[in-house]
């Protein structure tokens, strides 16, 4: 039977087309990809070496008291520890399951554990997957302790540190710790008392983010 | 490449309702080039004079359908962030049963009645009336149905899991029936044209 | 020009623009050119979005609107109005959907004007009165509405995108919108046939 691709119609071309992609896809193999991360590793030695993705613990104070709610504030710790004490506004997501979908690549998001080394390591990982916006709490708990909580200020302090001590204090207050003032320089000691979580916590947000989006139809 | 674009934050929220609204442009434009702004052609679909409807849905359907597969499976898409809405069972049976009723009655679906009072057609302004009334009537008795509404919640299931089947021979199922579905419907449609023709003379 | 001679240009003349009018309304597209087309703007929802079309849903978000700005109390008590009312920090219209829709009209319209189809008039079958098109017109809306929202979608959002992704419901719905429907068809075949 001759046959010439000129004489088909063009709905028959049409279904030709289709019809050859849809066989093909018989023997293609799951579709669902993911994510192929590209590591750009000196891009991102880069990123660590000038803490660009840093945040410190005044900083977050800061926006956590001005009632900011463009963040997702990730406690990285066991629940347990997290229900104890954790930073107000924080939500607590656990290394294994950071890729699940709570968090969107669009998202600002800032990680912390006690102190730095698995918000470093969840930081990596949420940046090889695509992740934009993802900071690390520089010196983790440990450090949101001894400068916001329970800020110091030595007895030899000048001026313009007793100066700034006042803002200090005053934020300390706000999350419920204890500026401690006079006495040499001393680091917080693990006895001294976490506040409990009934201090001014600023806003909660919903575990699925501080906007909720309908994506219905 | 990190697509679908926006789930990846290239643009917030802003642009993403400018880029609505040129998709809706493309949607809108191509639903009346196809003759759906007209309820008459609409609705020949439910007397086989003009099985439009099947084929417009069908082809565009097939056509999303192996593209997003292929560009998934390039890794161009990451297929698992496209938004699937999640499975009611039974509500939304019930509802496409209510709706399909609608949709003879009324002659027009929600987006074919703003593509037909777009291009002047009246019965399309008072269809879109009665879509806001039913909207209304709907939240109105939603205490009572919210029960319903909710139930048998399967999540966001495609038929490949639920079946557990192989992605791509769904798809190729898809357009296999989708292919014969076209072939079959111009032989029916000529059948009917003819009746009607006959019933005529 | 006598009174009569007149009238006989004036005819002559309303004759030839009916029938370029008539001349002008160009043939629809074949269906498959067409679904094409609607295909790709889906494919690229999905590519550049992440989410399919819709409509039901703009009307949805109208509705809760209208409902919060005229009884306030009621639009945030019913927790279906709610849901479309978001946290209060924007505007329901501000949406998605509704910024689509918009783009619908839009988008009908232009491909209305360029085909010459943009007339006013009523589609109905030659047995049915206006008046009774208008009341089937509106009877089936309200229907349509409702189920849309049992649904949570219409054909656009639920069958189109949900049928492209191969949603388990979505299929179940697509089937029963074309059951519902033809099921209905034998009783509305004085409005069509």
């Amino acid at each position: 039977m001759k046959f010439s691709l000129s004489s088909l119609t063009l709905n028959q071309k049409l279904a030709i087309v289709v019809g050859v992609l849809g066989f093909l896809a018989v023997f293609a193999g799951s579709p669902y990809r993911g994510f192929t991360s590209k590591i750009d590793s000196q891009e991102l030695a880069s990123i660590v070496e000038k803490e660009i993705d840093h945040i410190s613990p005044e900083e977050l104070a800061g926006w956590i008291i001005a009632g900011n709610v463009d963040y997702r504030l990730v406690d990285l710790r066991k629940e347990k520890d997290f229900a104890e004490y954790h930073i107000p506004t924080a939500e607590n997501i656990l290394l294994p399951t950071l890729g699940d979908g709570q968090l969107e690549r669009g998202e600002k998001i800032i990680l912390y554990s006690v102190g730095g080394i698995h918000s470093a390591q969840a930081w990596f990982l949420l940046k090889a997957n695509g992740y934009k916006g993802v900071y690390i709490l520089r010196g983790g708990l440990e450090e949101w302790k001894d400068k916001v909580l329970f800020p110091r200020l030595a007895d030899n302090a000048s001026p313009q540190e007793v100066a700034a001590f006042e803002k200090s204090k005053l934020v300390s207050q706000f999350f419920g710790g204890t500026p401690q003032i006079g006495g040499t320089a001393v680091a917080a000691t693990p006895t001294m008392a976490l506040p409990k979580l009934e201090a001014p916590s600023g806003t909660q947000p919903k575990i699925s983010g501080p906007k909720k989006k309908k994506e219905g139809c | 490449m990190n697509a679908p674009f926006f789930k990846f934050g290239l643009f917030g929220d802003d642009v993403s309702l400018i880029v609505a609204f040129v998709i809706g442009i493309g949607f809108g434009f191509f639903l009346e080039r196809a003759g759906f702004g007209s309820a008459r052609k609409l609705c020949a679909q439910f007397y086989f004079t003009d099985l439009a409807v099947f084929k417009v849905m069908f082809t565009a359907i097939i056509t999303a359908m192996v593209g997003l597969f292929w560009l998934s499976w390039a890794g161009l898409v990451d297929l698992s962030l496209v938004y699937v809405s999640p499975t009611y069972l039974i509500p939304q049976t019930v509802g496409g049963l209510i709706l399909g009723a609608g949709f003879v009655i009324g002659g027009y679906c929600p987006g074919t009645s703003c593509v037909a009072a777009a291009t002047g057609k009246l019965d399309g302004f008072v269809y879109l009336g009665g879509i806001i009334v039913g909207i209304v009537v709907f939240g109105e008795v939603f205490p009572l149905l919210s029960g319903f509404y909710d139930s048998t919640a399967m999540g966001q299931i495609t038929i490949p899991e639920y079946f557990g089947i192989s992605y791509g021979i769904v798809v190729f199922l898809v357009v296999l029936v989708a292919i014969g579905g076209f072939a079959g419907g111009s032989w029916v449609e000529k059948k009917f044209a003819a009746k009607a023709k006959e019933a005529q003379s | 020009m006598a009174a009569s001679e007149k009238a006989v240009v004036l005819d002559e003349v309303r004759a030839q623009s009916k029938a370029r009018v008539a001349r002008e309304a160009q043939p629809y597209w074949n269906p498959y050119v067409a679904g094409l087309g609607l295909g790709l703007v889906l494919l690229a929802a999905f590519v550049v979005i992440g989410r399919g079309l819709g409509a039901s849903g703009a009307f949805s978000s109208l509705v809760a609107a209208t409902v919060q700005t005229v009884v306030p109390a009621h639009a945030t008590s019913n927790s279906f109005y709610a849901e479309y009312l978001g946290d209060g920090t924007k505007s329901p219209l501000k949406d998605w959907l509704v910024f689509e829709v918009l783009g619908a009209i839009a988008g009908g319209f232009i491909s209305g004007i360029l085909a010459g189809r943009v007339k006013k008039g009523v589609e109905k079958g030659p047995r049915i009165s206006v008046g009774g098109r208008f009341g089937f017109a509106f009877v089936g809306g309200i229907i349509m509405g409702f189920g849309a929202k049992l649904a949570r979608g219409c054909t656009s959002g639920q069958a189109l995108t949900g049928g492209a992704l191969l949603g388990l419901g979505s299929w179940a719905f697509m089937l029963a919108v074309f059951g519902g429907a033809y099921a209905l068809a034998y009783f509305m075949r004085r409005q069509w046939t």
